[in-house]
């Protein structure tokens, strides 16, 4: 081995500050798409199973659309394609104020509600019809049958796959390096570009990914159980305890 | 539950940290002597160092030096015929796949620095450029002195956007994993100038779709020596390259070699300045 590890490149010059700043930027990237993809996936994933199908259909095809077209070809597309479309006005102002960041967040956002979508679907239709059918005719409207007995349940059920994709939307994350957001990956490979050490570098963005990821997963396995429904699938996770 | 999770990360971690030690035992002539392979780490977009030419082939002048001059010594070294196997590189990826074993030569246009050295040893310097500034003509930025405040693009991993950082802090730095991303950037005008050093910007105006459009400006900021990285402390698979550059040098290979890419008649002029040439021949040591 030919490779002289110096772990110090870690804590020492601006390093530390570096991992910072990316470690904030991923987090507010990822929430700031995750409340996108969480609205656009309720509201297609619930359209997916009305009766009226233009809506069926607009929700369907945003899903297959955006899901099957790879996030890095969605990142380009929001950053370059995109904004020589808006008034001059608005373009101006976005690239004033951090263009790559909202492209990547929009990117992102799109991309995991179309993927979102397919999960809550799952949940409302392992849900008995009937239940959908009982809340109609004890006087609610679809809309507020959704609203206030379907969308509970199955936001409960999905939790573990919702975690799921969840930690996917926060590593995919990453791919906004190639429109220049100053992410965590990026900042791992700006410790690179100053120190020359790769793999201590890239060791250091593994351990904050795998921690950060590790944690939500725990925080979200604990919600499992205080919201798990008993009787439904999510029992299980009680029965273990 | 909460043990297993302690026991994959450290797993982890143990995986991410020691697989390239494990990797990476053997010396490279003895691993290249095995497999009868030489593996180079190259770019696909950088023109005229590496690239992908209009008829689809992966050609360029730091290609050809290890094609013609560095093969060749490792043949007569080794007493059999070697084959060069091309990987793609980019800043961020060069050094690991050097560290890692995946290459065993990187070939592109990597600028030998004192902090590189720290990580890889890198071979003679094979040529000399300097950084300036890509940008639409007719465009107000002149060079480094007026670009605060301005979007400029860089690559990331290079020694350019290092310099822009410290140089010139007010600037508004974007950095993209690769040129053509970073040139897309400039043409949207997502990004007012690209960056790099000025040979890489001159293949990249006469390769774009409209030369005409592009003017290439400022004074060198920086100095920017090439050369080839190795792994660090081969030493004897350096000597063997170097030497191959330097009888390439001695002979008039290497200057034969410079004039298909960079001579008149190319697509991208650039003559050697007598300066270089010297610094060139200066740099070969007797036999």
């Amino acid at each position: 081995m030919n490779y002289k590890f110096n772990w110090s490149v870690l804590w020492t010059g601006e390093s530390g500050q570096w991992l910072l700043s990316g470690l904030i930027t991923t987090l507010e990237l990822s929430i700031a798409a995750w409340l996108i993809a969480m609205a656009l996936g309720i509201v297609s994933g619930a359209l997916r199973t009305v009766r009226f199908w233009p809506l069926r259909a607009a929700a369907t095809f945003y899903v297959e659309f955006f899901r099957n077209v790879p996030l890095l070809v969605w990142m380009f597309f929001w950053y370059f394609a995109v904004p020589p479309l808006l008034p001059q006005a608005i373009e101006d102002w976005l690239l004033a104020h951090g263009l790559e960041f909202w492209a990547a967040v929009v990117a992102l956002g799109v991309y995991s509600g179309a993927r979102f979508s397919e999960v809550l679907r799952s949940g409302i239709q392992a849900i008995p019809r009937t239940q959908l059918e009982a809340s109609v005719a004890s006087g609610l409207t679809t809309f507020q049958a959704y609203r206030y007995v379907i969308l509970p349940v199955a936001l409960r059920l999905i939790i573990p796959p919702g975690t799921n994709e969840s930690l996917n939307l926060l590593k995919n994350s990453s791919v906004a390096l190639t429109i220049s957001v100053a992410e965590l990956t990026f900042q791992t490979r700006q410790i690179e570009t100053y120190t020359a050490k790769a793999i201590e570098a890239l060791t250091a963005g593994t351990v904050i990914y795998l921690v950060l990821c590790v944690s939500i997963a725990s925080l979200m396995s604990w919600v499992e159980r205080r919201t798990a429904i008993p009787g439904l699938i999510t029992g299980g996770g009680r029965r273990r305890r | 539950m909460r043990r297993s999770i302690g026991f994959v990360m450290v797993l982890a971690l143990l995986a991410v940290g020691f697989a390239p030690a494990l990797a990476q035992q053997k010396s490279t002539l003895d691993k290249i002597n095995e497999t009868g392979t030489l593996t180079i780490g190259t770019r696909t977009g950088s023109p005229p160092f590496g690239y992908v030419n209009a008829k689809n082939e992966w050609v360029g002048f730091s290609i050809d030096l290890v094609d013609e001059l560095i093969r060749p010594a490792l043949e007569k070294k080794l007493g059999k015929p070697i084959k060069v196997e091309k990987k793609e590189s980019t800043p961020p990826t060069r050094i690991p796949l050097l560290s890692s074993g995946a290459v065993d030569l990187v070939a592109e246009t990597m600028t030998d620095t004192r902090t590189r050295r720290d990580s890889v040893d890198f071979t003679l310097t094979y040529f000399v450029t300097g950084a300036q500034f890509l940008v639409k003509k007719g465009s107000p930025i002149k060079g480094i002195k007026n670009i605060d405040g301005k979007r400029v693009a860089a690559q990331q991993g290079s020694t350019n956007a290092r310099i822009i950082r410290e140089k010139a802090p007010k600037a508004i730095l974007r950095e993209f994993p690769d040129q053509p991303a970073a040139f897309q950037a400039l043409a949207q005008g997502q990004v007012d100038a690209y960056t790099n050093d000025g040979i890489q910007l001159a293949g990249l105006k006469a390769k774009s779709p409209n030369p005409a459009l592009w003017e290439i400006v400022g004074d060198f900021y920086s100095y920017e020596p090439y050369g080839m990285a190795l792994r660090k402390g081969d030493t004897d698979f350096r000597n063997v390259v170097n030497a191959g550059l330097m009888d390439g040098i001695e002979s008039g290979k290497f200057f034969e070699i410079y004039e298909k890419w960079f001579g008149p008649k190319s697509e991208l002029p650039y003559p050697m300045t007598p300066q270089a040439r010297s610094f060139m021949l200066l740099q070969v040591v007797p036999k």
